[in-house]
């Protein structure tokens, strides 16, 4: 039962993955990129990482998309079609197929598959806690991260007195 | 696993507490009196130079007899003699970029509050980089830094070129920090640690030809090799030195690439020392192919700016030579290559500073005409820094070169010793053809340098630096030997 929900779950975001490559129109592919993103919400509830899947959809699918159409709607040209394939089309399909082939041999071969899958635990308490004493220092470095993207997004973004 | 967090860690981490505070009072101060240009400027380079201080004072113990490295917040911070080291070498550079800035910011229009401030946090996440125990941490310092300096390229807003630098920058870096990521990932899942020792342990009990693991690595080096601009993943290089502002461009060339140096030394010698073989012989590759095409490039260059670009992909092919030759000797050299790299780069950088007055930019090569008839001061020091450049006696580029060629031979890298001699030949065309268009071309007439105090006193220190390592180097060899004592497996 859980097999077959996976095999749907990983086909749908591969399948909207694709749309979002390959649209002519730019509202499309971010309008698909939200399905791809509920997509890995799915693998991530599966994995039994329910936080993660949660935090997934709030941010990527709530947040980052939602800002991606805000920005495609403050940029001129909305609906104008662009010239997704060029020249370079083959040669950039077969680099992506090499390096997709790469990966599936490596992590068939290399990585071991586990047997009894453990039992699945309450994440988000233990999550709470890392952040809190192991990772507490990469957690507040972070928080320095966001304030320096914060003002340096504001500068770039400012009117210049004329 | 799981550890706790102990409130007396923090005093191991004040040097970057107190850069922290100084850099959010400088964003306070620029908002609360945004005329107070000097306040600002002054805040700044105390900010560094107390944060060099108390690194000073925590370095005192590690440096005494017994003196051991240790690690706090749950191995995510290591304080060791290499972190020092680097974080020296960045405090150095980020003053000599503030000095170069001071007068140079308000010439091209750039907030002065915001510069400073991002510029510092930029600094703060190189020191978490070089302290880094932990695949995390080091990679979030490597982001606070990354994503700063997109900014800083893109500070001139008016300007296409600058435009274009923040935002060719802003893609690669994410491109390559996703490579990263997909590297650092697939060793998590391998191993199932992320702090550096544990991952090391864990790849000591594996099969070392496992695919997976090869791949995190390969993975790696393609990552890293974008952060230290190794051919082939350097082609934004030139347009994001070109087009960012020259001050920027300096930080980006000495304290950037020094911290991607010391964060590649720390992930490849402490989580993969078992698969040493493997990355040695990539990374023989990347060092060949990145000076050579550095070199080789660089001599076509009209733009001077463009042109250290690709001297300075060139020289992260130098320092790739002591990285593969891996031996004790081999990573000191690197060591004291980055911070003689350092010197001669950023003095190279402030002349470019120097001839931009407000009619003419000055980073065409042939804006430096004339310039020792008329100038032979500034042309002194600019032939010092050519000299050291090219790795001529008795500059700090030589005795850097000199200990780098000498790790190569000394680990039987014959071929690699060969291939840096040729390439140090032809070096010397491209820089000595500035010298030459310095002392031998007319001036044009009116020729007018920057009259600003701050950024003759960088030149000063840069000319300095360069001179006193390349006459006597003993000290500095000495400290980065000390420096790799323990980092090695």
């Amino acid at each position: 039962m859980q097999a077959v929900f996976f095999f749907v779950v990983a086909a749908f975001t591969v399948a909207t993955a694709l749309l979002v490559v390959t649209r002519p129109n730019i509202v499309h592919s971010a309008v698909a990129l939200i399905f791809s993103f509920c997509g890995v919400a799915g693998i991530y509830v599966l994995l039994d990482a329910e936080f993660l899947g949660a935090v997934q959809v709030l941010i990527y699918v709530g947040g980052i998309t939602i800002l991606l159409l805000f920005a495609i709607m403050l940029t001129t040209r909305i609906a104008t079609r662009v010239d997704v394939f060029n020249e370079q089309m083959g040669l950039s399909a077969l680099i992506a197929g090499g390096i997709t082939a790469i990966l599936v041999y490596a992590s068939l071969t290399g990585i071991q598959i586990a047997g009894e899958a453990p039992a699945p635990v309450e994440t988000t308490p233990a999550l709470g806690r890392l952040l809190m004493t192991t990772h507490v220092l990469p957690f507040e470095l972070i928080s320095i991260l966001l304030l320096a993207a914060m003002v340096g997004a504001i500068i770039l973004a400012r009117r210049e007195k004329e | 696993m799981t550890g706790t967090f102990n409130p007396a860690d923090v005093l191991h981490i004040l040097p970057e507490v107190f850069l922290t505070v100084v850099a959010l009072g400088i964003l306070v101060l620029s908002f609360a009196a945004p005329s107070r240009r000097k306040w600002i400027e002054i805040l700044a380079v105390v900010g560094v130079g107390g944060t060099a201080i108390l690194l000073v004072q925590a370095a005192v113990p590690l440096f005494r007899p017994g003196g051991e490295p240790y690690a706090v917040f749950s191995g995510m911070y290591l304080v060791d003699k290499f972190a020092i080291f680097f974080k020296v070498v960045f405090l150095v550079a980020t003053l000599l970029v503030i000095l170069m800035s001071i007068d140079y910011l308000p010439l091209i229009g750039v907030p002065v509050g915001e510069f400073y401030a991002i510029l510092l946090f930029s600094t703060l996440g190189m020191m978490f980089m070089a302290s880094g125990g932990n695949l995390l941490s080091l990679y979030i310092g490597l982001e606070t830094m990354s994503i700063c300096i997109y900014i800083l390229c893109g500070f001139l807003k008016q300007d296409q070129k600058s435009n274009e630098a923040a935002l060719k920058y802003l893609l690669m870096g994410a491109f390559s920090s996703g490579v990263i990521l997909y590297g650092i990932s697939l060793l998590y899942g391998l191993t199932g640690a992320l702090d550096l020792k544990e991952v090391a342990a864990s790849i000591a009990t594996m099969d070392l030809s496992n695919p997976a693991l090869l791949l995190a690595m390969v993975m790696l080096t393609a990552g890293f090799g974008f952060k230290i601009a190794a051919v082939p993943f350097h082609m934004y290089v030139p347009d994001v030195y070109e087009g960012a502002p020259t001050a920027v461009t300096a930080f980006l060339a000495i304290a950037s690439e020094a911290a991607a140096v010391a964060a590649l030394l720390r992930v490849f010698l402490g989580a993969m020392p078992h698969i040493q073989v493997d990355w040695t012989m990539l990374f023989w590759i990347l060092s060949v192919l990145t000076m050579t095409i550095g070199n080789i490039v660089a001599m076509a260059q009209r733009n001077i700016k463009r042109m250290l670009a690709y001297s300075g992909i060139a020289h992260i092919g130098y320092v790739l030579i002591g990285f593969v030759a891996g031996t004790e000797l081999g990573i000191s050299a690197v060591l004291l290559y980055v911070l003689v790299y350092a010197f001669m780069t950023a003095g190279a950088f402030a002349m470019v500073i120097l001839l931009h007055t407000e009619t003419v930019k000055g980073d065409l090569i042939e804006d430096f005409a004339g310039l020792g008839q008329v100038k032979p001061i500034a042309a002194a020091a600019m032939l010092v820094f050519l000299l050291s450049l090219t790795g001529i006696p008795p500059t700090a580029g030589f005795v850097g070169k000199f200990y780098i060629f000498g790790a190569a031979i000394h680990a039987k890298f014959y071929w690699l010793a060969l291939i840096a001699v040729i390439n140090t030949a032809i070096s010397l065309f491209y820089y000595m053809r500035v010298a030459m268009v310095m002392y031998m071309q007319e001036a044009p007439t009116g020729l007018v340098l920057s009259s600003s105090r701050p950024l003759y006193l960088a030149l000063g220190f840069a000319v300095l630096g360069t001179m006193v390592i390349g006459i006597y180097p003993g000290p500095f060899l000495e400290l980065a030997r000390a420096s790799v004592f323990g980092l090695l497996p």
